[in-house]
């Protein structure tokens, strides 16, 4: 026996045994490594005494409380603890000779602070069952009564808790001295249940270690006192780092026990040796997995990893902890040569952890974390690579992974992996300030993950079923679609992001069987097309994908794709001189007025209806990070210039008509707007710029009219944006002389008996054939009453214009038209037959009604005539 | 001219066989290299059976060499090959060849009901189609168009439609019976093909679309060469939408056909028009020739030079197109009509001798020319012959007209409705009166 152990024997002896007064004597040297609180042990020392036997009550108690703790069982717990009290009373007497047990004070502490925890908890309480949530309540008023009365010890307790814990640690080890080998087994998952305190993996394993050391001491009992000291010091430097820890969980107790058959299988002279040779250098910083004499073999490796992973996924896990697990592991199986595959299972293993590591999804990883991951993942892709014979898939069974020989085995999908990996990164882009430098750091590693996926890509091409392939082409063509090569501008280099998005997306087309790649594929094939001025090929992407019909039907996320396809699409006709196109695609999405939602660049308050909090998460969460956004104030401009060029002249040739139709609603509302204002002073924003063009061009002023929308001001807002703001200038003026010179003609032609061609060419400095064709264009379509004279080149205007009455004259006669149409609709709607039979009765006597009506209010005019 | 030759890219959507009329044509026109041309040609002959032929153009490629013994060898083969067939078919030749099965395949509409016929009288049975099938093919490798069209007429019959080779009957038939130039009978084979390929037997919508852009380019021998053909080519190709859409994805060249086959038919040309420079102008990055940019010149720039600058490489390239030199005179009429028409639409007053230029024509011609389409009543115009001048007619309408127009038929329709309102009238009354019968 241990000197140690001998003292607090004695100590008990004297003081007729007890724990407490074992505290202040040995606190120091009680050993962590042999806190099991072991109630069935004492179960077996039930006849000591009186005091024994209550108190014993009391941890039966205290232990199922404890359990039902653990699950959160709030009613259970209630129970329990009014018992608890019950049991106390019982023991009253004990206690007042002894004075109150710590263990006791021990448990209300604990439960206090298991309340309060579960109180300041609102959401936790608030998805509590009702009776859980009134359990809670009532424990917690009871709970506050009952502490006053031990309010000191608790203070006491407070101020030095550990004690407590060695206290029983110490009752463990007395135990344990006490015990025979064969219960040893029995003690284990005991201990778990009652395990109050925090408790890391690496501390089961030591404590393991130390438990089964204590046990060698039985056998030899020399030198028993430098491993107790030293267990006790060890731990003692390792106690902040527990506090740190969470609670293991339940199901730890059978790792343990997995743990111990292992250690078992080894010889137990080895395990024994470990434990004193290891007393010299008393600080080791790293979790030992291995006893040193063992042999580090494939199977003790799995084992150990097995038993690492098992542990993932519960509640109390420490994430972290694992991680440096599995990391310490990884470097162990590779000093020990055990091959690729050991390796790359680990790896995978790990980067699972780190992915594991945060438990809401909203949440994004550490930078450091982060970096950690990227460096894993390639570091796996580089071993899958170097290594090709190995077979690394999910659908690999368990059973038949092969780790030691050459044709590897391994489940683990890699793809799965990237695919997560580039979740994170997203997230990551979510949680960062888009203008700050954390977000330009993170955004760094784009690179590394597309070199990631490109090299994912090129692993799998020759390995994996299409429908993966398809998956990876997918994640490359994401990671392309939105980039504009600038490749592409220096015009000597070889386009080589057409080809690759032509090459992946083709690939999808024809091989993909889910439809939502191939979907979203062809929108990013169109954005692609569309970002490079390839307007005819986005074109007819697009209208041979007919996806304008389905895309309704489709997923969120795509839909925003494809809001991000049109914009793009709208963009890339305006650039290419297609305005009344580019106008067609904007306008969906501009007419709302919430272009920036649809396109996912941002939250809008909506001030109608609230947001619940969760539909405010998911829709933060398919937020797109910054790098990716379209400029919205290019949006805006492009889709208002665009309206204005078909709106204006519009509206100048059919002033006199009485109905007339919108094209673009959202440009009205601007001009309206406009004009509401008091006092218009020189235009500021891109919308009063347009607006003042708009102005402009009403009048035929296109010189004007140019100079508000190209201008310093215009040029740094929106229009250097472009890749070529040069060639868009251009066309933008050349079509505002077009438009600006249909609006003169359309607003001035009552004016003129005639007009030369060459001084309408002059006054909009165009040429004579594009005028001449404009002109021709308009008079074809018979917008334009006129017709040219070609000897004298002149247009002839042809005075169509009615006057006043003759306009009356016409509106009129329209009137009557559509009065006699609208009778004949009528007879024709009321001669079905059927409705004769059916109505006929009701109508009968609506009209016998009618005909009543009618001699009354014949009779009063007779009156009135009188 | 042979930028705009679509020899090349119509070769690969049309059989072997078909292509050789093509060929033909070009070393006639003399465009390429008469060398390259007969190497083409014997490169073309090398798949087929027609081994005579193949030896002819052998000898006009290389007039100092033999003939390969190669080719030789393979007469010999086919001889053979054609023996052997011949006595496997000879038995249903000669059922065929009676006088009373003929009479019996004209009255008999369905194909199971005649080869009942045949298996009672006969003793056919089901596989001798097939040995039919096969003669005929080799009929037609060997250049014996009739003697294919014959055989795959009666295969056709007896096959059932859901027969997997009853599709490529109809297809030897076709084609067959374009290379006899039987157009009438071409024609009903192309309708027949049509129907079949547009129930949509195929698995995969890539499939029909091949069908149908195989289709469209056979189709061009029977409609450019049948009295009717202008007519057809517009219904299918413009207004059938899968046939659009396979001109539009596949082969844009076909418009050229397409333009020339609107133009030159005056009698639907003015509505037909409007959809096809849609089309055009949808298409103007992918495929342009000078026919169609004629017509993108006239309706969308009114380019009256540049139509006229078209419209003379329009000449050239015509000529020298297999399908359409044949209305090279029709289609420089219809285009000077036009571009007149355009202008007069849009002009007051025009002088002649500008009109003169842009016709293409001498001011002499060109007075007369437009003389006869004022006598013809085709246009409301004068010369004024002191200055030149056509001048137009006034083509707008007073308001006092249009008020006329708008209100002429109301009274008519006034008249209708109170007729019509006076009939139901009548006939309540009646009802009326049987009911007070009944109470």
């Amino acid at each position: 026996m241990s000197r140690f152990f001998k003292g607090s024997d004695s100590e008990s002896e004297s003081s007729s045994t007890d724990e407490e007064i074992n505290i202040p004597q040995k606190p120091a040297v009680t050993a962590k490594a042999f806190q099991f609180s072991d109630d069935e042990e004492e179960t077996r020392r039930v006849v000591r005494s009186a005091k024994d036997k209550r108190f014993e009550e009391l941890r039966t108690i205290i232990k199922q409380l404890r359990n039902k703790k653990n699950i959160k069982d709030m009613c259970a717990i209630l129970s329990d603890f009014e018992n608890l009290g019950k049991a106390f009373e019982k023991a009253k007497k004990v206690v007042d000779k002894e004075g109150v047990p710590r263990f006791y004070v021990k448990i209300l502490v604990e439960l206090d602070d298991f309340i309060n925890e579960c109180w300041e908890d609102r959401d936790g309480r608030k998805q509590m069952s009702k009776n859980n949530a009134k359990g809670l309540t009532t424990l917690r008023q009871k709970l506050k009564k009952y502490n006053r009365d031990f309010e000191q010890d608790i203070i006491l307790y407070r101020e030095d808790p550990d004690v407590g814990d060695e206290d029983e640690g110490d009752e463990d080890g007395e135990d344990e001295a006490s015990e025979e080998e064969g219960e040893e087994e029995v003690s284990v998952p005991t201990f778990k249940k009652a395990e109050p305190k925090p408790q890391t993996l690496d501390d089961g394993e030591d404590s393991d270690e130390y438990w089964n050391m204590s046990s060698g001491e039985e056998s030899s009992s020399s030198e028993e006192e430098g491993p107790a000291e030293f267990t006790a010091a060890y731990f003692l430097k390792k106690e902040s780092d527990k506090k740190e820890v969470k609670k293991k969980p339940k199901k730890e107790k059978e790792k343990r026990s997995i743990k111990k058959d292992e250690n078992e299988e080894n010889d137990e002279g080895g395990e024994w040796e470990e434990v004193t040779k290891g007393m010299p250098a008393p600080i080791v910083e790293k979790p030992k997995m291995f006893a040193k004499d063992t042999e580090v073999n494939h199977e003790a490796v799995c084992k150990k990893l097995v038993e690492i992973v098992s542990a993932r996924g519960k509640k109390a896990t420490d994430r972290n902890e694992q991680i440096e697990l599995l990391k310490e592991l990884l470097t162990i199986a590779e000093t020990n040569n055990l091959g690729a595959g050991i390796a790359i299972k680990v790896r995978f293993n790990i980067v699972a952890a780190i992915f594991d590591y945060n438990s809401n999804i909203a949440t994004c990883m550490r930078p450091e974390m982060w970096e950690m991951c990227l460096s894993y993942v390639t570091a796996l892709l580089d071993l899958l690579t170097s290594n090709p014979d190995i077979i690394a898939s999910e659908h690999v069974h368990d059973e038949s992974e092969n780790l030691q020989t050459t044709p590897y085995r391994i489940r683990g999908c890699v793809l799965t992996v990237v695919e997560r990996m580039d979740e994170e990164f997203i997230k990551m882009l979510q949680a960062c300030d888009a203008h700050s430098t954390e977000y330009v750091e993170r955004l760094k590693d784009e690179k590394t993950i597309y070199e990631i996926i490109k090299r994912l890509q090129e692993y799998l091409e020759d390995r994996a079923t299409t429908e993966e392939i398809c998956r990876i082409y997918l994640h490359r063509i994401e990671h392309t679609y939105y980039k504009c090569d600038f490749s592409l501008a220096k015009e000597n280099v070889e386009e080589d992001s057409e080809k690759l998005m032509d090459r992946l997306c083709k690939y999808i087309y024809a091989k993909d069987v889910t439809d939502r790649l191939r979907t979203r594929a062809i929108l990013c094939h169109i954005y692609h097309h569309a970002l490079h001025d390839r307007w005819f090929q986005a074109r007819d992407l697009m209208l041979m994908s007919h996806l304008q019909d389905t895309i309704h039907h489709s997923d969120v996320p795509t839909q925003l794709l494809y809001n991000r396809t049109m914009v793009q699409l709208g963009l890339c006709s305006f650039r290419c001189g297609f305005t009344k196109d580019a106008h067609n695609a904007l306008v969906d999405i501009q007419s709302g007025g919430r272009a920036k939602e649809l396109l996912a660049q941002g939250l809008l308050l909506q001030r109608q209806h609230e947001r619940t909090p969760e539909q405010e998460k998911i829709e933060k969460r398919r937020l797109l990070p910054y790098h990716m956004h379209i400029n919205l104030e290019l949006l805006e401009c492009v889709y208002l210039v665009s309206a204005m060029l078909m709106e204006i002249p519009y509206m100048a040739a059919h002033e006199m008509d009485a109905r007339r139709r919108m094209i673009s609603k959202n440009f009205h509302h601007v001009l309206r707007m406009a004009e509401r204002q008091t006092l218009t002073g020189p235009p500021e924003s891109m919308r009063e710029h347009v607006v003042a063009a708009s102005r402009a061009m009403k009048t035929g002023d296109w010189k004007a009219c140019k100079n508000f929308v190209i201008n310093e001001k215009m040029n740094t807002k929106v229009w250097n944006l472009f890749p070529h703001p040069d060639r868009v200038r251009d066309m933008i003026t050349s079509k505002i002389q077009e438009e600006s010179l249909r609006t003169y003609l359309f607003t001035y032609s009552s004016v003129y008996d005639s007009l030369s061609l060459h001084t309408l060419a002059e006054m909009f400095e165009l040429e004579k054939q594009v005028v001449h064709s404009t002109i021709s264009k308009m008079i074809i379509n018979e917008e334009l009453m006129a017709s040219l004279d070609e000897p004298t080149q002149c247009v002839i205007m042809h005075r169509t214009e009615p006057t006043r009455l003759q306009s009356l004259a016409l509106q009129l006669s329209e009137k009557v038209g559509n009065l006699v149409e609208n009778n004949e609709r009528i007879t024709e709607i009321k001669q079905g037959n059927l409705f004769y039979q059916k109505g006929n009765r009701d109508r009968d006597q609506m009209y016998q009604q009618n005909q009543q009506n009618w001699n009354r209010r014949q009779n009063r005019q007779q009156q009135r005539a009188y | 001219m042979a930028e705009f030759d679509l020899t090349t890219r119509m070769g690969q959507y049309l059989d072997r066989h078909l292509v050789f009329p093509l060929l033909e044509f070009l070393s006639v026109k003399e465009l390429y290299d008469e060398k390259e041309m007969l190497k083409g040609k014997l490169e073309l002959l090398s798949n087929t059976n027609m081994v005579d032929f193949a030896m002819d153009v052998h000898k006009n490629l290389y007039p100092d060499q033999d003939v390969p013994n190669s080719l030789k060898e393979k007469r010999g083969h086919v001889v053979m090959e054609l023996k052997q067939l011949q006595m496997e078919t000879d038995l249903i030749t000669k059922i065929f060849e009676d006088p009373e099965v003929i009479r019996q395949m004209q009255s008999s509409r369905d194909g199971r009901q005649l080869s009942d016929f045949l298996y009672k009288e006969h003793g056919f049975k089901a596989e001798m189609v097939e040995t039919l099938y096969n003669y005929a093919k080799f009929q037609y490798e060997c250049g014996n168009y009739s003697g294919a069209a014959e055989y795959l007429y009666f295969v056709r019959i007896l096959l059932p439609p859901n027969d997997r080779s009853y599709l490529d009957t109809l297809w030897g038939k076709l084609a067959s019976e374009i290379l006899m130039q039987n157009w009438e009978t071409a024609l009903e084979d192309l309708n027949r093909l049509k129907e079949v390929i547009d129930a949509n037997t195929f698995s995969s919508a890539l499939l029909s679309l091949q069908q149908r852009t195989w289709l469209v380019h056979w189709s061009l021998f029977v409609f450019f060469n049948h009295p009717k053909g202008r007519d057809l080519i517009i219904d299918m190709f413009l207004y059938q939408q899968l046939y659009l859409n396979a001109i539009q994805t596949v082969c844009p060249h076909i418009l050229r056909y397409l333009t020339t086959a609107v133009i030159t038919n005056k009698a639907r040309r003015r509505t037909v028009l409007k959809d096809l420079v849609k089309v055009i102008q949808q298409e103007s990055y992918t495929y342009k020739d000078p026919i169609t940019e004629f017509v993108e010149c006239l309706y969308v720039h009114f380019d009256f030079d540049g139509a006229q600058q078209k419209l003379r490489e329009c000449e050239s390239v015509l000529i020298n197109d297999f399908f359409l030199v044949a209305c090279l005179e029709d289609f420089i009429e219809n285009a000077r009509l036009l571009i007149f028409e355009t202008f007069c639409r849009i002009h007051e007053c025009i002088s002649i001798n500008m009109l003169a230029q842009k016709l293409n024509m001498t001011p002499d011609d060109a007075e007369r020319w437009i003389v006869n389409l004022i006598r013809n009543a085709r246009l409301d115009a004068k010369i004024d012959s002191k200055l030149g001048h056509v001048v137009m007619g006034a083509l707008a309408m007073s308001p006092y007209q249009q008020v006329i127009e708008k209100t002429k038929n109301l009274a008519f329709r006034s008249q209708v409705l109170a007729m019509t309102l006076e009939k139901k009238m009548n006939m309540k009354d009646k009802e009326a009166v049987g009911w007070g019968g009944h109470e």
